[in-house]
């Protein structure tokens, strides 16, 4: 267990850190990524695919959480602004992980895997329910979108 | 060639037969070798933009006296105080900042735009009291960069492309008009933790 955690405690982190964009949140949910293995997992050969497993059903415990809030917010301050610009206009949102916010959430999520978690395409087909050659398409879709995005300068 | 070939290369999974198609496509097709060195370049940025920082302190190791406790160990990890603590550890991690260290004074903050066709990029801000600053072009990739110290607090900035036409920084969203019609980009450099 203390191998996985030294091995893929910042890869993790730097995962969840390109899926949120908020080191903060991106900081709690590995802690509670990696004591759930502990809790659930601890006797289990360590995978780093299951670890990855439980940090991306966290964060989308955590998006439903906040889609619930951010709907009863709009009910009753209705503002014109939908969440996803309100957290993108956060001023400590970082350059590079807004415009990361920018790509479709499924290609950001491969994308974010391909960077930072060292597992190969057919694992993260398997941990996203993807077919492989879906992985190979749409990591690059999200890099070329991510290009595009960072690209708008051009004249 | 398929082009997710370059993304399979980036991330290493191309296999024998595939690495001859591609080295073959790159050596006879400008365009291909072009966009697989923009996006290598982009690749380290999106790569190494954020692990430096967490490179010098380590996450808390659990211990092994703890982790022979097994599920105890688990709830020692999530009780509400060890939780907070270790999130500040991790926070400052992540910034790649000791916890008991003095405040920084400044920061290093990267500045890059993406422009292949421009011949040369300033960066113009409050921070250069509004003196152009030529920025660094990243081989033939199209990238310009520039890192500036700063100090913490609000900052204000923009791009001058070639012979002068001033661009806000496309990746920043805060923004404000100028007095000269023009916008200029905002970013703020939070207190060291």
């Amino acid at each position: 267990m203390r191998q996985l955690y030294e091995a893929h405690r910042h890869r993790l982190l730097g995962y969840l850190l390109r899926r949120t964009g908020d080191p903060s949140l991106a900081a709690d949910l590995t802690q509670e990524a990696f004591a759930r293995y502990l809790e659930r997992y601890a006797d289990r050969e360590p995978s780093a695919a299951l670890l990855f497993v439980i940090g991306r059903n966290l964060l989308y415990d955590h998006a439903r959480r906040k889609a619930a809030y951010n709907d009863f917010q709009e009910e009753d301050h209705a503002d014109g602004k939908d969440p996803e610009s309100q957290f993108l206009a956060r001023d400590e949102c970082r350059r590079l992980l807004c415009a990361l916010q920018r790509i479709e959430a499924e290609e950001r999520d491969l994308l974010a895997l391909a960077t930072s978690s060292g597992l190969s395409y057919k694992e993260i087909a398997e941990m996203t329910g993807n077919s492989l050659a879906n992985v190979k398409v749409k990591v690059h879709r999200a890099r070329i979108k991510l290009r595009n995005i960072l690209d708008v300068g051009v004249s | 060639m398929k082009d997710y070939l370059i993304s399979m290369f980036i991330d290493d999974e191309l296999d024998l037969d595939e690495k001859i198609e591609f080295v073959e496509t790159v050596h006879g097709d400008a365009r291909v070798k072009d966009e697989t060195v923009g996006l290598l370049n982009q690749e380290k940025w999106l790569r190494e933009d954020l692990m430096p920082r967490m490179a010098p302190l380590p996450m808390p190791a659990p211990r092994r006296r703890r982790l022979d406790l097994g599920i105890g160990m688990a709830r020692w990890w999530r009780s509400p105080l060890a939780g907070f603590a270790a999130a500040l550890v991790l926070i400052a991690a992540v910034w790649g900042l000791h916890p008991k260290a003095p405040a920084a004074v400044e920061k290093p903050y990267r500045f890059v735009l993406f422009n292949p066709t421009a011949r040369q990029i300033q960066l113009v801000g409050s921070f250069t009291q509004w003196v152009p600053v030529p920025m660094q072009p990243s081989g033939a990739s199209g990238y310009w960069s520039l890192t500036v110290d700063l100090p913490a607090g609000e900052h204000r900035y923009s791009f001058v492309v070639g012979d002068g036409r001033q661009m806000p920084d496309p990746t920043v969203l805060s923004r404000e008009k100028d007095d000269f019609g023009g916008e200029n980009s905002i970013i703020r450099i939070d207190e060291a933790v």
